[in-house]
């Protein structure tokens, strides 16, 4: 069941457009992450969602009700989305102790005291905060406020979630274990939410849906596996994963396929954006640092390069790769002695663009 | 030609353009409008309806509900052909230059000395040093002529030493001085603000190079104070061309006049009120002051901009004084402060508590409490004192209601109602607390609906709220800004109007900025003596005003005990806003 309709937000902010027509769709039991560099519209148009501004142009649907239409001039209060807002910061009332905090969503809709604490002891019981109900925000760890955040912006079952970064002010370990149960919790409670983030990693463990934005434009969506393994543009290639970026001139382009190539190189890659790539003009390819794969006896279908060094990572092993300007990492699981090796890389994920600068 | 008849084609084109980049915005709902509007409108009639008052009297041949009143310009005539509005007006400039050009230098120095030396004792010079600006300046003159004056303590010590008395306080120079040195608080207190914030790394650079504490200070550190400099001294010329405290106790009686003496002697010149010609007075003092303000306001959004690029986590490195500079650092503040707070609060101390005295006399002889005595007998004395603290306390108390309202109908708000708000809180700064009580005075008196509030304390309290508004509001202000955005805006996406964001957020987090807020209001409202001259009647007195009045009979004795029942009173507010945590810096 589609919970929320974004169509065509436009958004100025201080005489610059900061949201360019933004439109996607999110389902109930779903997470949609919206990824994208700092900067490019992210909290803007999660705050667009949540009414705290007001785009200019476009319509957006929550669980039936318009609440916000451009050509209409309608634009509804946040109070009136019918929504829960869990801020990069937390934001939880530093006067009020936790339980005040989580209830105040349910006490603004009249429930009464009693059922006000019944759910709110609930909530806070099943994220492992029962015995911190009477204490103060400043008195818990960050994780705890978190969680806390959370309870607050769900208590009241919103229509939609939307949560701001949530995790960027936790330290590595606990972000990894929150994002499972966020989606554990999200899935089990069968709602719709909206994950901003700007880490890959987060997004692709966390969403159903990945929307990545660039410059106030959803320039791609789709599953993770999809948009990691599909990209349609260099952003969106470049943006995701870990990557070899290899600049050289097209030297022949036969539909899907392209030899592009340097001094002394020459690769035969998959055309992934044919615009731009015209004989001997400039062109980027994006290679995953995980689709290389090194060996030190020599390969047909491998290229011969030079290994100028083997950096320990701990699970692994880096390889700094060379041939003329052509220049690579890769991974591989033991050591390898300085000098000539070979470079076994699939056509599919050698991915051609052109090399205009975008 | 040919450009007057391109201009209209181009300009539509120009808007269409516009409009084609930026699309109207959307219409704000649930922001409070029709309240910001209310609020903002109800006090933009309290500030504005004085002021039109004054300049529509000031049109008038008569006072303005004679019937034989008419429109002309006759009392712009008369005083504009009175010698005595001249030298009045030029008596203030002097005044208020030479007054700048003792308590800038001074408050700068100070400001120096106090945030970028090792100077001994830092906290409780901090506080000291803006003690004369708690107190009003009528009691601090008074306290001077007691002191210092032709009869006073310390004159006829002198005078039996040496034989005469080397100094002459009622006289302009006298003046200056006195008013320049009590005004060294307003200074150091905007000078000190910008001294923190500014990062001493380039002090420091300077002085690795091998300049001198004192190179460093006047190539480096002087230009970077300049504007807070520049501001205090703006700030300082208009507070001259207000004084009124000082010029009414030491230039009146060898007729000295100033814009603001000159107007409360037209009352008496005539014998009957001339409201039209006090009108004219007060209408050129706003003319001067406006455009002061504006400026001000200009400089000080400048000033802003200035600090933030010193950057914020600067670490202020403090100059070593040295065993040398510590005692010339602490002698120059040590005799600031026995001049400008302990000879006049000194001098009102002894004078409350004798009689008579004169040369030869021994005061120790003559301690009595007969003035406080007396004081009590004296219904309308005792009354005054009750009805300052009502005012002070209950009154300070509601005027921080007030101001809140009115903060909050002015927080994140955005439009037009705001820069009128901004506007509005600007004008009585213009206004000398004289002249706001004046046309609140003619308002009770005249508007049908509010006659019958004249003679109670409501008519002072709201007198009191005009004048304490810009204050007020900005430390209102100051207290709301500091509640972070997200904590408004998680209220709202929970489900809460922005009323009851106010009321379950806002206003509980601000809470204790409010009381401290609450004992500065206090500590403005029992040092306010001009704004009760004209509105204060029998049942409504007040300290101040009292003061003032008495001052013509020359009840020396009872103004004494007043003024130190004023100073006592004052103090205690003083370690009430300081017990409250009071935000006194800034
Ligand atoms: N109030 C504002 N006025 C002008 N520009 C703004 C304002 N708020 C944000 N921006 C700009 O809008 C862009 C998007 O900001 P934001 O939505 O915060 O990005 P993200 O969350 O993706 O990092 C940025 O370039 C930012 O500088
Ligand atoms: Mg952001």
């Amino acid at each position: 069941m589609t919970e929320l309709v974004v169509n065509n937000i436009q958004k100025w902010l201080g005489g610059l457009q900061i949201l360019k027509g933004a439109s996607f769709t999110a389902e109930r039991g779903s997470i949609v992450a919206l990824l994208g560099a700092s900067g490019s519209g992210k909290t803007t148009l999660l705050r667009c969602i949540a009414g705290l501004e007001q785009p200019e142009i476009g319509t957006i649907v929550i669980g039936g009700k318009t609440v916000l239409d451009g050509d209409k001039k309608l634009a509804l209060p946040p109070e009136q989305r019918n929504i829960g807002l869990v801020f990069q910061s937390y934001a939880l009332w530093p006067h009020r102790t936790v339980k005040e905090n989580v209830g105040y969503g349910l006490k603004l809709r009249n429930v009464s005291p009693t059922d006000i604490g019944k759910r709110v002891q609930a909530i806070l019981d099943r994220m492992g905060l029962g015995h911190l109900a009477d204490r103060y925000p400043s008195q818990l760890s960050g994780g705890q406020q978190q969680r806390v955040a959370i309870c607050r912006a769900l208590v009241y079952e919103p229509r939609v979630l939307l949560l701001d970064e949530p995790l960027s002010n936790l330290d590595a370990k606990l972000r990894e274990e929150a994002r499972y149960w966020i989606r554990k919790l999200i899935l089990d409670l069968q709602i719709c939410a909206i994950l901003v983030t700007h880490d890959q990693g987060e997004a692709l463990a966390a969403a159903d849906n990945i929307l990545l934005l660039q410059d106030g434009r959803i320039v791609q969506q789709g599953g993770p596996q999809e948009i990691y393994s599909n990209p349609n543009s260099f952003y969106s290639a470049d943006f995701l994963g870990a990557n070899n970026i290899v600049s050289g001139k097209v030297q022949t382009v036969d539909g899907k396929s392209a030899v592009i190539g340097g001094n002394g190189w020459s690769l035969n890659g998959t055309v992934r954006e044919a615009a731009g790539l015209g004989q001997s003009q400039d062109a980027r390819a994006v290679i995953r640092v995980e689709q290389i794969k090194v060996s030190d006896t020599p390969a047909t279908d491998g290229i011969e390069m030079q290994l100028d060094d083997s950096i320990y990572l701990g699970d692994r092993w880096e390889y700094r790769l060379s041939r003329g300007d052509f220049v690579v990492k890769a991974h591989g699981t033991k050591r390898m002695a300085t000098g000539k090796v070979w470079a076994q890389i699939p056509q599919e994920s050698i991915w051609v663009f052109s090399g205009a600068q975008k | 030609m040919s450009t007057h008849a391109q201009a209209p084609a181009a300009l539509p084109m120009t808007k269409a353009a516009a409009e084609k980049k930026y699309p109207a915005k959307m219409p704000r709902h649930g922001n409070a409008s029709v309240y910001r509007t209310v609020v903002i409108g109800l006090l933009a009639i309290a500030v504005l309806a004085p002021v039109g008052l004054i300049i529509y009297q000031s049109f008038l041949s008569a006072a303005f509900f004679s019937p034989r009143a008419k429109f002309g310009l006759d009392a712009y005539r008369y005083v504009f052909t009175d010698r005595n509005f001249y030298k009045a007006l030029g008596t203030t400039a002097v005044f208020s230059f030479g007054m700048v050009a003792i308590a800038v230098p001074l408050g700068g120095l100070l400001a120096f000395l106090i945030t970028r030396t090792d100077i001994k004792g830092k906290r409780l010079l901090e506080i000291l040093v803006l003690v004369p600006m708690f107190i009003s300046s009528i009691v601090l003159a008074f306290g001077y002529t007691v002191s210092v004056g032709p009869t006073g303590f310390v004159s006829l010590f002198i005078r039996g030493l040496i034989g005469f008395v080397p100094w002459n306080i009622y006289s302009l120079p006298g003046m200056i001085l006195i008013a320049g040195l009590s005004h060294v608080p307003h200074v150091y207190l905007y000078v000190s603000s910008s001294m923190r914030n500014l990062p001493s790394d380039l002090e420091e650079a300077a002085r690795t190079t091998g300049a001198s504490i004192w190179q460093v200070s006047r190539d480096v550190t002087l230009p970077m104070v300049l504007p807070s400099l520049i501001f205090a001294a703006s700030l300082n010329i208009l507070l001259g061309f207000e004084t009124f405290g000082i010029p009414l106790v030491l230039g009146d009686p060898n007729g000295i006049m100033v814009l603001t003496t000159y107007i409360y002697k037209l009352t008496t010149l005539f014998g009957t009120p001339t409201y039209q010609l006090m009108a004219v007075v007060a209408v050129v003092l706003i003319l001067i002051t406006l455009p002061l303000v504006w400026a001000q306001r200009k400089l000080l959004k400048n000033a802003r901009k200035y600090v933030a690029m010193g950057g914020k986590g600067a670490r202020v490195a403090t100059l070593k004084l040295g065993r040398g500079g510590q005692v010339i650092a602490l002698s120059i503040i040590g005799f600031w402060l026995f001049v400008s707070v302990v000879l006049p609060i000194g001098g009102i101390t002894v004078r409350a508590f004798v009689d008579a005295w004169g040369e030869g006399v021994n005061l120790f002889a003559q301690l009595t409490f007969a003035n406080f005595d007396h004081l009590l007998e004296v219904p309308s004395l005792v009354r005054g004192i009750i009805n300052t603290v009502i005012l002070s306390v209950v009154g300070g108390a509601v005027a921080v209601g007030i101001y809140l309202m009115v903060g909050l109908a002015g927080h994140r708000n955005w439009g037009a109602s705001n820069t009128l708000l901004d506007y509005i809180v600007l004008l009585p700064r213009a206004l000398p607390g004289l002249v706001i009580g004046l046309a609140f005075f003619w308002v009770f008196l005249f508007v049908p609906l509010l006659t019958p509030l004249r003679p109670t304390l409501i008519s002072i309290f709201v007198a009191y709220v005009v004048v304490g508004l810009s204050y007020g509001l900005r430390l209102l202000q100051g207290t709301l800004l500091q509640v972070a955005p997200e904590l408004e805006e998680s209220a709202r996406t929970t489900g809460a109007t922005i009323g009851r964001t106010w009321k379950d957020v806002v206003i509980p987090i601000v809470r204790p900025g409010l009381a401290g807020a609450w004992a500065l209001i206090m500590i403005i409202f029992l040092r306010e003596y001009a704004t009760g001259v004209y509105l204060m009647g029998a049942g409504t007195e007040v300290i101040g005003s009292l003061m003032v009045s008495l001052l013509q009979t020359g009840a020396m004795n009872t103004i004494a005990a007043l003024s130190l029942i004023s100073v006592v009173l004052t103090g205690a507010g003083l370690a009430l806003a300081l017990r409250l945590g009071a935000k006194i810096h800034d």
